[in-house]
């Protein structure tokens, strides 16, 4: 019996440094899998599952812990510090809000365990120095300065804003206020509003008094569909509208004709950009999920895709820090490089894309290297 | 900018709150609970106004025809299993079974729908006309507001002049001596509870064209027609009524003025202005719950 029990023992002391060698590396992926974002969160979920799978089929393994935060920082934060403390995870791939990444991103560097946000925009994430906190999507200036680039040559003299009291919006609207300023547009209407409501008509209606040239709105998913639909009824039309990501930017929103035809949208990703794999990844995406995938899949896709193949090679926390701050990749997102510049820290200099539903369909318009359609101004019902 | 246009707008949206708020009022006035799961029987009713409009083809308005008798039913049974087995049990009990209840049907619909919210576009639902120069007045919100009207109307009516009725108004008048006088205000709790269920139903697929579906969507308006139900005065019907356009108008008062920002806050001003001044609500009774 003793004998046994030692040769069992021995035996596994022989097979344990193999074994070791051979684990796959542990990272965390926190999300909004519930909860007010959960829409996108599910394309930030199906894109982070098919980088698994192509990884795998590359022959890299890797053992991927899911955090659900449900939109809260709260959770997000309590996620962040099970997955590194509990599950002792190398590196964390997330959250998807900007209010959820950014109480994250505060507590990293005293966990010394990266964090890669994949799609979070408000720009205080890679401003304050944190060493192990990278972001790949462009943060929420660029949004704002992209969509004003692509209407400067028509000469706009006004502007109203409208947007959802969340971080993302109100910092999507700060920074855009500051390019509105450089450009030398007048502030005519501000307007912020709390989510989910069922009348928006008066604030639409005081934006309608003001007769602006540019309307430009920050909102989520499905307001921006009722937005839009009370901006009709109430026969509210300047010459753009001008939606910052997430809510104009859905397949969703481009599917309701009526009122979303010639909205202008940023965005960071679309599949007829000629980034290597882009138009690739987003055949399969639609045969995979049969639904168009959503920028938010595309950045989570190559988020993962980065974060693993430095992972694994790392395999620990510090050595990823030094190989994401070191790397450099191109993917489906265009060329990535985490680099300090104006402010920030590793932060992707990601060039974003201006979007305009023509037809029931996103059309990249701008810049003009990377389109093939004409930005269509001034909007018309 | 017209003073109309947001009054107008304010009136409308009120009407749909007002729906919500006397189901929930009536639920309390009857039967003294205080329904947690209201918001999420108002997105059942959301969802049957989808579905029928997806599945049947049939207009979201029309689709009240079944909706009514469906959503009764639905809340006749769930009184008659659930609910009376704590009517005598302290309030705390009753808060916890209908919070209960109201995750079981929010989280059910959250894996069977999931959390997509839906869209229910109908020909009209962004159409508008202009009664006067340049006021706005929303076709689908127009119509929700004449049908809350005429349900409002057809409930003052069966409260007042039909025996049932009488008994259920008798019932929340006083339970005990209703019962002594050979009400069975078992069967008057069941039957309040089905019509407060059909009504969250109602103002849920009343709302369905102009708002999205989702299976979280009913907590906004849970909210809402719990400030109503207490401002009007708790089991007050016309209460509910008044109550309802009240905060509709003033949300869009002070989105026009102030800022949207404010909106809640001046509600709830109001709201704790009439809980020092008349705790028991404008249309509640002096010493009532």
């Amino acid at each position: 019996m003793k004998n046994k029990f030692v040769s069992i023992v021995a035996a596994a002391l022989l097979a344990f440094p193999m074994l070791a060698h051979a684990a796959p590396v542990k990272i965390g992926f926190i999300n909004s899998i519930t909860g007010k974002e959960a829409q996108i969160g599910e394309n930030l979920t199906n894109g982070a599952a098919m980088a698994i799978e192509d990884l795998k089929a590359k022959g890299i393994q890797v053992e991927l812990v899911k955090e659900d935060d449900g939109g809260d920082p709260k959770n997000a934060l309590a996620a962040y510090e099970k997955l590194v403390t509990r599950d002792a995870v190398i590196g964390v791939v997330g959250p998807y809000t900007s209010g959820c990444a950014n109480v994250v991103a505060s507590r990293a560097d005293q966990y010394q365990v990266p964090l890669l946000v994949p799609a979070a925009a408000k720009e205080e994430i890679t401003m304050k120095g944190y060493k192990n906190v990278f972001r790949l999507n462009a943060p929420a200036n660029v949004y704002s300065q992209v969509l004003m680039d692509a209407v400067k040559a028509f000469k706009p003299k006004t502007i109203a804003f409208v947007y959802a009291a969340t971080d993302f919006g109100v910092s999507t609207v700060k920074t855009a206020q500051e390019n509105a300023a450089k450009m030398g547009l007048q502030e005519v209407a501000n307007e912020k509003y709390q989510q989910g409501q069922p009348d928006y008509r008066p604030s639409l209606s005081k934006v309608k008094a003001a007769n602006p040239d540019l309307v430009f709105l920050v909102s989520y998913d499905a307001d921006a569909i009722l937005l839009m639909r009370q901006a009709k009824e109430i026969g509210l039309a300047p010459k753009a509208f001008l939606g910052a990501g997430a809510g104009y930017t859905t397949a969703q929103f481009a599917q309701q004709t009526e009122i979303s035809s010639l909205v202008v949208s940023a965005t960071q990703w679309t599949d007829d950009v000629n980034w290597p794999g882009a138009a690739d990844f987003g055949r399969r995406y639609k045969a995979k999920y049969a639904k168009e995938p959503s920028y938010h899949a595309a950045c989570a896709y190559e988020a993962m895709r980065i974060m693993v193949e430095t992972a694994s090679k790392a395999k620990t926390a510090p050595k990823l820090r030094a190989d994401l701050k070191a790397g450099s990749w191109n993917g489906i997102l265009g060329p990535v490089k985490f680099a300090d510049y104006a402010g920030f820290t590793n932060q992707n200099n990601h060039p974003m894309l201006v979007q305009q539903i023509q037809n029931g369909k996103y059309e990249t318009v701008y810049p003009a290297q990377f389109s093939k359609k004409a930005l269509v101004y001034p909007f018309k019902r | 900018m017209s003073f109309l246009q947001p009054l107008i707008s304010g009136i409308l949206t009120g009407g749909v709150y007002a729906l919500a708020g006397i189901g929930m009022s009536l639920v309390f006035g009857v039967m003294n609970i205080s329904n947690f799961a209201h918001g999420d029987l108002m997105m059942l009713g959301m969802y049957l106004a989808f579905f029928a409009f997806t599945l049947l083809h049939i207009d979201p308005y029309i689709s009240l025809v079944l909706i009514i008798p469906i959503s009764f039913f639905f809340g006749y049974m769930m009184e008659r299993i659930f609910i009376n087995k704590v009517i005598h049990h302290p309030h705390q009990n009753q808060i916890l079974l209908t919070i209960g209840l109201g995750l079981i049907m929010s989280n059910t619909a959250l894996l069977a729908f999931t959390s997509d919210p839906k869209i229910l576009t109908t020909t009209y639902s962004s159409s508008a006309f202009n009664p006067f120069g340049d006021v706005s007045v929303s076709v689908p919100l127009l119509l929700s507001f004449l049908i809350t009207c005429a349900i409002t109307i057809i409930l003052y009516f069966f409260l007042s002049k039909t025996s049932t009725g009488m008994a259920l108004r008798a019932t929340s008048q006083n339970r005990e001596a209703a019962q002594l006088m050979g009400i069975n205000v078992a069967k008057m709790s069941a039957i309040a509870f089905g019509i407060g269920t059909a009504l969250a139903a109602t103002a849920g697929a009343l709302i369905a064209p102009t708002y999205y579906i989702h299976p979280l969507a009913g907590h906004t308006f849970l909210l809402k027609a719990f400030t109503i139900c207490v401002l009007g005065g708790l089991g007050s019907v016309v209460g509910a009524g008044v109550g309802g356009i009240i905060i509709g108008v003033v949300e869009a008062m002070s989105s026009t003025y102030l800022s949207s920002d404010w909106k809640d806050v001046i509600v709830f001003v109001i709201f704790l202005a009439v809980l020092l001044l008349r705790p028991q609500g404008l249309f509640g009774k002096k010493g009532g719950q």
